[in-house]
């Protein structure tokens, strides 16, 4: 099984990637999408396949895979099943910072403000949790990201109450319900160097985070650096997971739920567990990415989050309560 | 095999001062106990002696080493602790914590030699968790899973075993095996040295024993110099009586 | 549940007590030429600001005065502004209350309690409708010749708008703040108006609503109209989308005002002669056929 995880979970993302090319309002038959491929042209299925899901589909797995990965190493860091990266406050920013980049004008002399006020917004309050939390050990930096997220989004709530336009309240709900539709090549071009650079520092982590299930002294005393270990962790999560957020919008669950999918498949090793995870995460983004272009209840498009936190709740309730069951 | 020595090591936590200037050498080859009542400093001053907890000055010595010139991977490989009552977060399997033990010696990639793989199973045997060994750790009673955390601390083979209260929270059988392992480390010719409350395993196991009270050292030496009933007496503030009952030793606390 | 309840019918009994103590002379009788009318809502601002001089208007919404939301910017710039809440009502005792009966219920009630004048106007979203709130609206503010010289001036419009013959242009609208123009809204109707259709109201779109980008390319819209213009809203990545700007940048997307569609008014009809004109213009200038455009679904 354990040998076969990974293999089995990279083949199930690729087939949902590539169901994905076929669905949506105008629906491909996979001939379509092959000539699309084989010859670019600027006819309906080639712009479709590749102006349009294509890079759609990029950014789900890259979006999944980083919320995933990061989710896998902040529960692995913190030694805590409900640690997830919303946890340091890295979203709460990220939101912050677009809500201002939009609202107040800067979007407008530049598109791609607002997902790099985005990206700032995670780093600023990630760089905040873990100064806060300096010296303090991983309770402190718990508590630290409980106080920035609460900061942030409070700031998010002030930004909103007196933006100028009126419609602010409805819109920034709804970017903040999480969506990647009319997503295209700009959004992979600005996010793939931050979420590819942050999941590699992720996943460097890996095998001190094994020597961490034995707790911080422990890991300590087998030559782990924690404390330069947690920094590591803390700049991936605000590189990839900001990135994520600056693009997409806020996505629950994912980080919560990927590492506790796959995690008795990997013997519960905190460190093999990341590259499944993150496969884990890119195919629950891509299958319900793919969901909502097919999902129509008359009115405007289900929001991507809305659809994960609507499907991903009570399975993690489900979860929750079948693994005291089977450990108490 | 080489000797553990503090020289004038002082700590400091925060304003206090928690070890006021400790001058000692633990020897290879001999369980050394350090007694004395609850913050007398004796984790502090393991933990200082594993290299954990920077002295705020003062030198600790690994043989010829200065401990904090030490690479860490060295370091670990070289010394291995283990804190009070320490444990796993995860359920991994009782074979995949001990291997853990040998992270400092792994390679950052790859998988584990056959040498290595044979350095499990030796510690497994040792520690009798053969028959555990693919429980999960976090389903384990207080006495298993001590003997996993010794498997672990022992798998790379260290110098210098250092244990903060080898004995706390389990029953007399299992603190009496605990101890008795340690033991047979220091016949194998490590440096082993132990925080203990348990003064009758103390005097029973110990070649040497230090007496610790508010971060000074009280008396050291070999364990039936050190364990008098005046020592004792001073050491926790409770008159102590020494019985000698053929080959073994108990001591009594009465007030 | 039950405590803002309470505190709510606490908060109604103080201020009847507070006004009504006063009672007779606190509350104004119902006036039937009143001489300080108060609108509590953005589109009854509107025809409130049409109808009457600023000397007769206490105030209007805040809303009023933003250029692209309110017709009547200018107009409500010369009077006084308000948020809707009740204490406002009180404090600058209007002779009349002009509310929409579909918004803010809190408010209403707690006016209707106090017994303040007040006629609440159902919502104008279709040409009838225009008519009948804005002749009701003129009654009580007893400005029926006004009313009447409006809504004649809106019939001719809408006359020489009709006899426009021609085919009507195919376009993909929405607005930037989220909304569609969906059948029965007054954008989809400013555009039918205007010789349009929305090919997001029509097949294999329809059930959509707010089009996206996959909707565009399979309808091929010739024009694209965005309600409201990009403030640097949320929702619109559609209108900075590589493939949007790429084939509908140059001359094929046009802006219109949330202001010519937002509210219903005798206005719409001269916003949809101007928005006919700029169609018309925009598609005389397509020069290209869109490379996508699949001639089967016309």
């Amino acid at each position: 099984m354990n040998r076969w995880l990974v293999p089995a979970l990279a083949l199930a993302l690729i087939a949902a990637s590539a169901a994905s090319l076929l669905a949506g309002t105008v629906w491909l038959r996979p001939q379509d999408v092959l000539a699309a491929i084989a010859h670019p042209s600027d006819d309906l299925p080639g712009l479709i396949v590749l102006q349009i899901r294509l890079p759609r589909v990029l950014l789900a797995m890259m979006i999944g895979g980083i919320l995933g990965l990061s989710g896998a190493v902040l529960q692995g860091l913190l030694r805590n099943p409900l640690a997830e990266p919303g946890l340091l406050g890295v979203s709460a920013g990220a939101s912050l910072g677009a809500v201002i980049a939009i609202y107040y004008g800067f979007s407008a002399s530049f598109s791609l403000a607002s997902p790099l006020f985005g990206l700032a917004g995670g780093f600023v309050t990630a760089s905040v949790a873990f100064l806060l939390a300096r010296g303090g050990g991983t309770l402190a930096l718990i508590l630290a990201g409980s106080a920035v997220t609460a900061i942030a989004a409070a700031g998010t709530e002030v930004a909103l109450n007196l933006a100028p336009n009126p419609y602010a309240a409805y819109e920034i709900m709804n970017w903040l319900m999480g969506s990647l539709a009319d997503r295209g090549w700009d959004h992979v071009r600005l996010a793939a160097p931050f979420i590819v650079a942050g999941g590699a520092l992720l996943l460097a982590t890996g095998p001190a985070l094994d020597v961490l299930a034995l707790g911080e002294t422990q890991a300590e005393s087998l030559g782990v650096a924690v404390g330069r270990m947690r920094l590591i962790a803390l700049i991936g999560t605000a590189l990839g997971v900001g990135a994520a957020t600056a693009v997409a919008g806020a996505i629950g669950f994912v980080g919560l739920v990927a590492p506790h999918v796959v995690r008795p498949l990997v013997h519960h090793q905190p460190g093999r567990l990341l590259l499944p995870s993150a496969l884990t995460g890119a195919l629950i983004v891509v299958l319900a990415d793919t969901a909502t272009r097919v999902m129509r209840l008359g009115g405007p498009p289900i929001n991507l989050g809305v659809l994960i936190s609507l499907v991903g709740a009570p399975f993690f309730l489900w979860l929750v309560l079948h693994v005291r069951t089977r450990t108490a | 095999m080489s000797a553990l020595a503090l020289r004038n090591l002082v700590i400091r936590r925060g304003a206090r001062t928690v070890i006021a200037g400790a001058d000692i050498v633990f020897h290879a080859g001999r369980l050394t106990a350090v007694i004395g009542p609850n913050g007398a400093g004796k984790s502090s001053m393991l933990a200082a002696a594993a290299g954990l907890l920077p002295p705020a000055s003062g030198t600790v010595w690994l043989g010829a080493d200065l401990l904090s010139s030490l690479p860490r991977r060295e370091l670990a490989r070289r010394r291995a602790y283990l804190p009070q009552r320490a444990g796993v977060e995860w359920p991994i399997s009782v074979e995949r914590v001990v291997a853990l033990g040998l992270a400092p010696t792994l390679p950052v990639f790859g998988g584990v030699s056959p040498t290595l793989a044979s350095a499990i199973e030796r510690a497994l045997e040792e520690c009798d968790l053969v028959g555990l060994r693919d429980r999960p750790a976090t389903s384990l009673s207080g006495g298993e899973l001590a003997r996993v955390m010794l498997a672990r601390a022992i798998v790379g083979d260290p110098e210098v075993l250092i244990v903060d209260e080898p004995t706390a929270g389990l029953d007399p059988r299992h603190a009496l095996d605990a101890v008795r392992r340690l033991r047979a480390r220091a016949d194998a010719g490590r440096t082993v040295i132990m925080a203990i409350h348990e003064v009758d395993l103390a005097l029973r196991f110990a070649d040497d024993v230090v007496a610790l009270r508010d971060g000074a050292i009280v008396a050291a030496g070999a364990a039936t110099r050190v364990m008098t009933e005046a020592t004792l007496s001073a050491l926790y503030d409770v008159r102590a009586h020494i019985r000698h009952d053929g080959s073994c030793s108990t001591v009594h606390f009465v007030d | 549940m039950r405590l803002p309840l309470a505190s709510a019918g606490l908060l109604i009994a103080a201020l009847s007590t507070l006004v009504g103590g006063a009672a007779s002379s606190g509350v104004p009788r119902p006036a039937s030429r009143p001489m300080r009318v108060m609108s509590i809502n953005q589109c009854t601002d509107q025809i409130v600001l049409a109808l009457l001089p600023p000397e007769r208007i206490a105030s209007v919404t805040w809303l009023s005065r933003d250029p692209d939301a309110s017709l009547m910017a200018a107009a409500a710039r010369r009077v006084a502004v308000n948020h809707g809440l009740v204490e406002e009502v009180v404090r600058d005792r209007p002779d009349l209350v002009v509310a929409d009966s579909s918004s803010m219920p809190g408010t209403r009630a707690l006016l209707k309690r106090l017994g303040w004048p007040m006629i609440e106007v159902d919502s104008a979203d279709s040409i009838e409708r225009i008519r009948a709130v804005t002749r009701r609206i003129a009654r009580a503010v007893g400005e029926q010749v006004r009313s009447e010289t409006l809504i004649a001036q809106m019939d001719r419009e809408l006359a020489s708008l009709a006899q426009d013959s021609r085919p009507p242009l195919r376009v993909a609208a929405w607005d930037g703040s989220g909304f569609g123009a969906e059948k029965g809204s007054l954008f989809d109707r400013l555009l039918r108006l205007s010789g349009a259709v929305n090919v997001a109201n029509e097949p294999p779109a329809s059930r959509y609503g707010t089009p996206d980008i996959e909707v565009l390319l399979a309808a091929a819209p010739d024009l694209l109209v965005q309600g409201s213009e990009d403030r640097g809203s949320l929702r619109d990545y559609l209108a900075r989308h590589a493939l949007v700007r790429r084939f509908w940048g140059n001359g094929r997307t046009l802006t219109v005002r949330q202001a010519d569609y937002l509210c219903g008014t005798p206005f719409i009809a001269e916003s949809a002669l101007k928005l006919r004109r700029e169609l018309r213009t925009a598609s005389a200038a397509i020069r290209a056929r869109l490379p996508f455009a699949q001639t089967g679904l016309r």
